[in-house]
């Protein structure tokens, strides 16, 4: 029994002298991983093909600490207003320690999905909360994760969207208008839209599609003219505007 | 005779009380260097000086009583609820091995459930040594 009791005791003590060295010795590695350019991001890199936008962002890592790092994750959730528009989660691989690793944190959504949800943000401009949280686990033993919010600014793609100046041409039977809008989004905007006249009955008198190629910050404007059927055409009616097939715009018009 | 016997008792007693005090005050060193160092990385984790404290004396209260018990059952009797107020308070204060510090606009969270689940090890053999103690002690010793 005393021979049992003394392996206990050394075991404790060497599990109690395991126990205090781990922390300190990653909180040490952490400080080493931090000091100097052992860690850097690149330009990032915005992308919009077929409704989908994706964010690559290439960073480096040259894990200097004594340890592994493994599950690092960066999740990133945008709100507004408490209504959650899109969650991004990007698992990148692990680190081992004194290894150099190349990585691109690509986040990916579509955007057709998130203006299906949420269309004000294709006519408005909004504040949205930004949810970002980095998480890793070092010497497979400690997790750390840092987590930050912010407020960031939404610009719409078809900000202040404007119908004006309808005027129809009874003898060629061509309804003419302006649209003018300003694409405050980050994006360019380079799929059609597509117009759709309706008179007041609600049957459909024209539809036509306009190939938009707006750089990102740019204004919009241009006269548009569309054949209408004469034997559905009435003095007021509605119109409206779908983008990437979703109704983006919609008001009554009247000839005077 | 009669009156010569207590002096011995008195004087061990007294031999005992001395040796308890100087291992508290030991101890106390020893977590006072133990504050100083932590308070450098954990100072701005909430209730961290009241938790700490409350852990320092606790475990200075142990080091007196089981220093004083020496050479009774008791002190295997307190090294196991020593034991079990580490499991239970370390649990507690490290709020299950996850800590949360707010800065301005950060947070950083810190989990350690395995080195948590260690500690917690660590005391159930403390445990299981003070019982073998216990039962090592009663078997020598009957008059206890």
């Amino acid at each position: 029994m005393r021979f049992t009791i003394r392996a206990l005791g050394w075991i404790i003590a060497l599990l109690w002298i395991i126990t205090l060295i781990l922390p300190v010795s990653v909180v040490l590695s952490l400080m080493k991983l931090a000091e100097g350019k052992n860690m850097g991001i690149q330009e990032p890199i915005f992308s919009l093909s077929n409704g989908n936008l994706s964010l690559t962002i290439p960073l480096y890592i040259n894990n200097t600490g004594f340890y592994d790092i493994s599950e690092v994750n960066v999740k990133i959730k945008i709100s507004r207003a408490n209504d959650v528009i899109a969650t991004l989660l990007e698992n990148l691989p692990d680190i081992p320690a004194g290894l150099m690793v190349n990585v691109s944190c690509t986040f990916s959504e579509s955007l057709n999905e998130i203006f299906q949800r949420y269309r004000a943000l294709l006519t408005e401009d909004a504040n949205l909360d930004v949810d970002a949280a980095l998480h890793f686990r070092v010497a497979y033993a400690v997790a750390f994760n840092i987590a930050t919010n912010f407020t960031t600014k939404w610009g719409a793609p078809f900000q202040n969207l404007t119908i004006y100046d309808i005027a129809y041409n009874i003898t060629t039977h061509v309804l003419s208008f302006s649209i003018s809008f300003n694409n405050h989004a980050f994006f360019p905007i380079n799929e059609p839209l597509t117009i759709e006249l309706y008179n007041s009955d609600g049957k459909k008198v024209s539809s036509s599609s306009l190939s938009l190629n707006v750089p990102s910050g740019e204004s919009f404007q241009e006269k548009i003219e569309v054949n209408v059927d004469p034997s559905k055409m009435t003095r007021s009616g509605f119109i409206r505007l779908f983008f990437s097939g979703l109704k983006i715009f919609e008001e009554e018009w009247t000839l005077s | 005779m009669s009156e010569l016997v207590p002096r011995p008792n008195r004087r061990k007693l007294g031999l005992r009380i001395a040796r308890a005090f100087l291992l508290t005050a030991a101890s106390g060193i020893f977590w006072l260097i133990i504050w100083f160092l932590a308070s450098m990385l954990l100072a701005n984790f909430p209730n961290y000086q009241m938790l700490f404290t409350v852990l320092a004396w606790g475990l200075l209260f142990f080091t007196f009583a089981i220093a004083l018990a020496e050479g009774t059952i008791y002190k295997y009797l307190l090294i196991i609820i020593r034991a079990f107020f580490l499991i239970v308070y370390l649990a507690y204060a490290t709020n299950n091995g996850i800590l949360t510090i707010n800065f301005e606009n950060f947070a950083l969270t810190v989990e350690f459930l395995p080195l948590l689940a260690l500690m917690i090890v660590i005391n159930l053999l403390d445990i299981a040594r003070g019982l073998l103690q216990a039962i090592e002690f009663a078997a020598q010793s009957p008059k206890d």
